[in-house]
């Protein structure tokens, strides 16, 4: 019984974070599938989702439904511009493109250090209660969660895999200059991308401000976080930063609940590095680089 | 190949140029500082140097200003007019360093308040002793007055007065503890989640041995990295565990809000009462949505704003608001203010007693040891008293605690509120319990 | 208004960071490869040579190790500090280095935390966020002007033999990896142990700048991996130019004094008009115009102007 218990705990708990942590791996792996941008920014995004959200929410008044909303549209438009502006141009040149993502996100920051302070901050709740699954008392806001990152998902295969738009993705991908040639407009295949992935980020970050709380670190932290889980799952994979963002996830609560809080991040980078030495393409590499 | 020769000669000497321009510069300069007459004195300078980005920084910077205001307009100190200047740390200890270094020797500091991070006053001492200037502090280890037992004559400038250091919060901690039992709840398990970090292990020397004496068992002790934010499974854990209360010993984590809004949302029969500097925090109750209401906390710096423990500090509060709109952000405002007049007193004092220089730094920190120690403490917000050289516990110079002086009082969120709730005495509201709890 | 001690302070600590942009250079700039964790090199040479200079906390990990009264020789000491880089060097290289560019890049993005992590949770000996000080008896010097001396002498040394290593035959092989990976192993170079090559040079002479800081400064602490530092780092190599060992060089001037000096009064300015601005946005802004405008860098940009070529 308290096996199960125990059991019960990790598989639900864990879920919620990894059901957000896929929504921004997604979006960085599919942004490097498409355009071999590194996008430096991801994890401004997320952070940015919940900020935004909160803001609207406090300052407007508006439900925290419709806040975040608008809050993610605005970051994915956000995205754009930066696209557009700084990572366009210098998207030939590798390195330059981690050096600008990475500069704007210390500046989206600062700002929020400056602006908001380095406390964190959370959304009210927009599901109260909570439910007993096996014994083990779960607040409903977390299977909320979970249910809008998994619907999340399967709107983003849906879209990759049964629309004209998906499509013409995907052929961007595995060959840009054959979709060049076949009168693709690349530029705004892969403006759209960052956009997609963008609000997918977006979204993560309201969602983890439900449940925990949102703050100025996590800009860094969860960039660190979605590289490490696309890097076990391949670099281009969608399927496979999903997969090991649950991997990741339940690592880090199996670790939290049974060894101690102290240890869990520690333990999941290592084991992922460990991994990476054995298959350094990760764990479902599909891309040459 | 010659090409390259030629430039990298031509970078040596620019950079050899570099080197003798600027020994040249730093020799002519304390040459000259040397030749200067020491101009007569026609002002006092007091100096805070904190964090400002955060509020706990801010504050001692208003605070004091509004100190120093009220000084001034009743005739400066011994008749002459006091002036602030404000140093940031940015919570960064060489950062400290060079400011304080700046506030004496360029703007001329006599005195200084201030601090937060405990590692940047570590740090800071060592300038602040090099430089004999009297700092009037704040922070929390204990390795502070540790450093005034170890070397009086070099760290004697150093004074703590904005709050008791950590160590006593294990003290504040047993008798909420008690308090609790008087109450009719039954404690003999607690659940710990405590910072990963240095000042805690100060508070846990104290805190376990007299755990054991109250027959409490410690059901688990859970250190979190700073930043951590997964409370749900641990709060189950504590109530499997058959704890009553869960006790947060925690600062520096960052994520009080989630602690209590993951405890309100499960609703499971176990308190929280501890300490967390999160709920200090005034605007606690509406990041946390509410959330945060039953939370018992002690209260750092021996003020609940509610509950003001003097009449000075009842018209500081005032008068801060009328200033600037709003109640002092955090406890560090308190001892700023209180920083301002201890040194004005201390000053006072040495001149009334025919000292030759009542500004001269050894000599304030031989008054401020006579007027503000433990048979008599100064009334100013809060009852100040230090500790003397030689303490047993090597506390020497550290704000006394105590009933009479200054503790962190037993204090709880109600109803949107922050109210005292222990000692009887002062306390402007009686224990609340959660409905579900029992 | 700043006295001349705290800038002959300032102005020596900015040569040690020289160092340790132009060592980052010398792998990213000649051999290619983006390494985001440089400053973990740091920091392992600056907790080696504080742990040796202070036995009584070293004992904690290795017990037995050293006496409690020996006093290591400074300049041992120091040595010791990049050896350990460059020892790590060997072993993360050598793993990591078989990864393809990006994987690599990403990977070592995440040992920096890792090792962050290791000072925190191993606080007994590593000191925790705080760090610990290693005593006066370790100073490099008893003055600033000392101190500055000594910095000074080594940035000159270390940028000199930097740029010997990579104008030499081996420094040919750098670059061919970085042009042209295929070609190289062709040609019968064997990539992987080149880069790692390079990659032990370039964390050995960060493991001695982060064990002369610590000398220099007096204590050490967790700041010395911290990403705000790897961002300053690339800022220097990036807007002086890679690939050039003296665009790292002014770069590295130019950034480090803006942060810690210059920058100080603009940004008293603006943020006295109530903007949400400090330091480090202008620094990065900046970063982003030098990106996108100028991206061969400072360095290059000027000499070609000093020649009056213009490469197009």
């Amino acid at each position: 019984m308290e096996m199960l218990e125990l059991l019960m705990r990790i598989l639900v708990y864990g879920a919620t974070l990894s059901g957000i942590y896929s929504l921004i791996a997604a979006g960085f792996t599919l942004i490097f599938g498409v355009s071999r941008i590194m996008n430096f920014s991801h994890g401004a995004f997320f952070v940015l989702g919940a900020y935004l959200g909160i803001a609207i929410i406090n300052g407007v008044g508006l439900n925290p439904y419709l806040s975040t909303a608008i809050s993610i549209l605005m970051v994915g438009l956000l995205a754009a511009i930066v696209y557009k502006g700084i990572m366009s141009p210098v998207r030939t040149q590798e390195v330059m493109v981690i050096i600008v993502t990475l500069a704007f996100a210390l500046i989206l920051e600062q700002l929020i250090l400056l602006i908001f302070g380095e406390h964190g901050i959370s959304y009210p709740s927009m599901v109260k209660g909570v439910i007993s699954i096996g014994g083990v008392p779960i607040p409903s806001m977390r299977l909320f969660v979970l249910a809008i990152a998994l619907t999340a998902l399967i709107l983003l295969w849906i879209l990759i895999g049964k629309t004209r738009l998906g499509r013409e993705i995907t052929a961007a991908s595995q060959d840009v200059e054959a979709a060049t040639l076949l009168g693709l407009d690349v530029d705004k295949l892969f403006l759209t991308t960052v956009f997609i992935s963008s609000i997918l980020a977006a979204l993560g970050g309201a969602l983890y401000a439900q449940v925990y709380a949102a703050n100025p670190f996590l800009v860094l932290k969860s960039l660190i976080f979605a590289f490490a889980i696309v890097i076990l799952g391949g670099l281009g994979s969608v399927k496979g930063s999903v997969i090991s963002s649950f991997i990741v996830g339940y690592i880090l609560t199996a670790v939290i609940v049974l060894y101690g809080a102290r240890w869990s991040e520690l333990t999941a980078l290592l084991i992922i590095i460990a991994i990476l030495i054995l298959k350094p393409t990760g764990l479902f590499g599909v891309k040459e680089l | 190949m010659s090409e390259k020769v030629s430039r990298r000669r031509y970078v040596k000497y620019a950079a050899a140029g570099v080197v003798v321009v600027a020994a040249g510069a730093a020799g002519g300069y304390v040459a000259w500082q040397a030749g200067k007459k020491p101009k007569a004195k026609n002002e006092v300078v007091i100096g805070v140097l904190a964090p400002m980005a955060t509020y706990q920084g801010s504050v001692q910077r208003d605070a004091a200003a509004l100190a120093i205001e009220e000084v001034n307009a009743k005739g400066g100190i011994l008749g002459l007019p006091v002036r602030m200047v404000v140093g940031d740390d940015k919570l960064d200890a060489d950062t400290g360093v060079a400011e304080l270094r700046r506030l004496v020797t360029v703007e001329h500091a006599d005195v200084l308040t201030g601090g937060y991070s405990s590692g940047v006053m570590t740090a800071e001492m060592e300038t602040m002793a090099e430089l004999k200037t009297v700092f009037l502090a704040d922070a929390s280890s204990t390795e502070h007055p540790a450093k005034v037992a170890g070397n009086y004559e070099k760290y004697k400038y150093w004074f703590r007065i904005t709050q008791n250091n950590g160590a006593t919060f294990a003290f504040d901690l047993i008798d909420m503890l008690d308090m609790l039992r008087t109450n009719g709840v039954q404690v003999n398990k607690v659940y710990i989640i405590r910072d990963e970090h240095v000042w805690v292990e100060a508070v846990e020397e104290f805190l376990n041995p007299m755990l054991k004496e109250k027959n409490v068992e410690v059901v688990k002790n859970v250190k979190i990295p700073r930043g951590y934010t997964e409370y749900e499974p641990l709060i189950i854990e504590a109530h499997n565990l058959g704890a009553q209360v869960i006790l947060p010993i925690l600062a520096i984590s960052g994520t009080g809000d989630v602690l209590a809004k993951h405890w309100a949302t499960l609703r499971l029969p176990v308190l929280l009462a501890g300490h967390d500097l999160a709920a200090l925090d005034l605007g606690f109750w509406e990041r946390t949505g509410g959330a945060c209401n039953y939370y018992i906390f002690i209260a750092d710096g021996g003020v609940v704003q509610t509950a003001p423990p003097t009449s000075t500090c009842a018209s500081f509060i005032e008068n801060y608001t009328k200033k600037y709109g709003h109640p002092p952000e955090a406890h560090q405002g308190y001892g700023a203010y209180d920083a301002v007049y201890l040194y004005k007193m201390a000053v006072e004092e040495a001149a009334k007693a025919g000292e030759r220089d009542p500004f001269d730094s050894d000599t304030v920190v031989k008054y401020l040891e006579k007027i503000a120690n433990l048979e008599n403490p100064v009334e100013l917000t809060r009852r100040i008293a230090f500790y003397p050289p030689g303490h047993e516990k090597k506390w020497d110079h550290d704000l006394a605690w105590g009933d009479e002086y200054v503790r962190n009082w037993v204090a709880e969120w109600i109803d949107g509120k922050q109210c005292l709730i222990w000692p009887k005495e002062r306390a402007n509201a009686e224990m609340k319990l959660p409905p579900w709890f029992k | 208004m700043v006295s001349p001690d705290a800038f002959l302070y300032i102005l020596g600590l900015t040569y040690l960071f020289i160092v340790i942009a132009v060592s980052w250079d010398v792998m990213v700039g000649y051999t290619g490869q983006v390494n985001l964790g440089h400053i973990v090199f740091v920091g392992i040479g600056a907790y080696t040579t504080a742990l040796l200079q202070t036995p009584s906390r070293l004992q904690r990990l290795i017990p037995g190790m050293l006496l409690e009264t020996t006093q290591v020789p400074i300049y041992a000491s120091i040595l010791c500090g990049g050896v350990a880089a460059a020892m790590f060097g060997l072993i993360i290289g050598v793993i990591t280095l078989r990864l393809k560019g990006w994987y690599f890049a990403l990977v070592t993005a995440v040992l920096p935390l890792v090792f962050v992590e290791t000072t925190v949770i191993w606080k007994d000996v590593f000191g925790g966020e705080e760090g610990f000080p290693i005593g006066l008896k370790g100073a490099l010097a008893s003055s600033t002007l000392g101190k500055y001396y000594v910095a000074f002498a080594f940035m000159l040394a270390s940028v000199a033999a930097m740029y010997a290593i990579v104008n030499s035959k081996v420094g040919l092989k750098f670059k061919a990896v970085r042009e042209d990976p295929y070609l190289a192993e062709s040609v019968g170079i064997n990539t992987v142990k080149i880069k790692v090559l390079a990659f032990m040079v370039s964390s050995f002479f960060a493991g001695l700048a982060g064990a002369l800081i610590v000398h220099y400064r007096g204590t050490v602490s967790p700041s010395l991996y911290d990403v705000p530092l790897m961002l300053l780092v690339i800022l220097a190599a990036v807007i002086g130019g890679l690939g050039t060992i003296f665009g790292p060089m002014v770069g590295g001037l130019i950034v480090y004094l803006a942060k810690h000096w210059w920058l100080k009064g603009a940004v008293a300015a603006l943020t006295s008009t109530g903007l949400p601005i400090n330091d480090d946005i202008i620094l990065y802004a900046v970063l982003i115009a030098m990106a996108v405008l100028l991206p061969e860098g400072i360095w290059m940009r000027a000499r070609k102007i000093i020649r009056g070529t213009r490469i197009s």
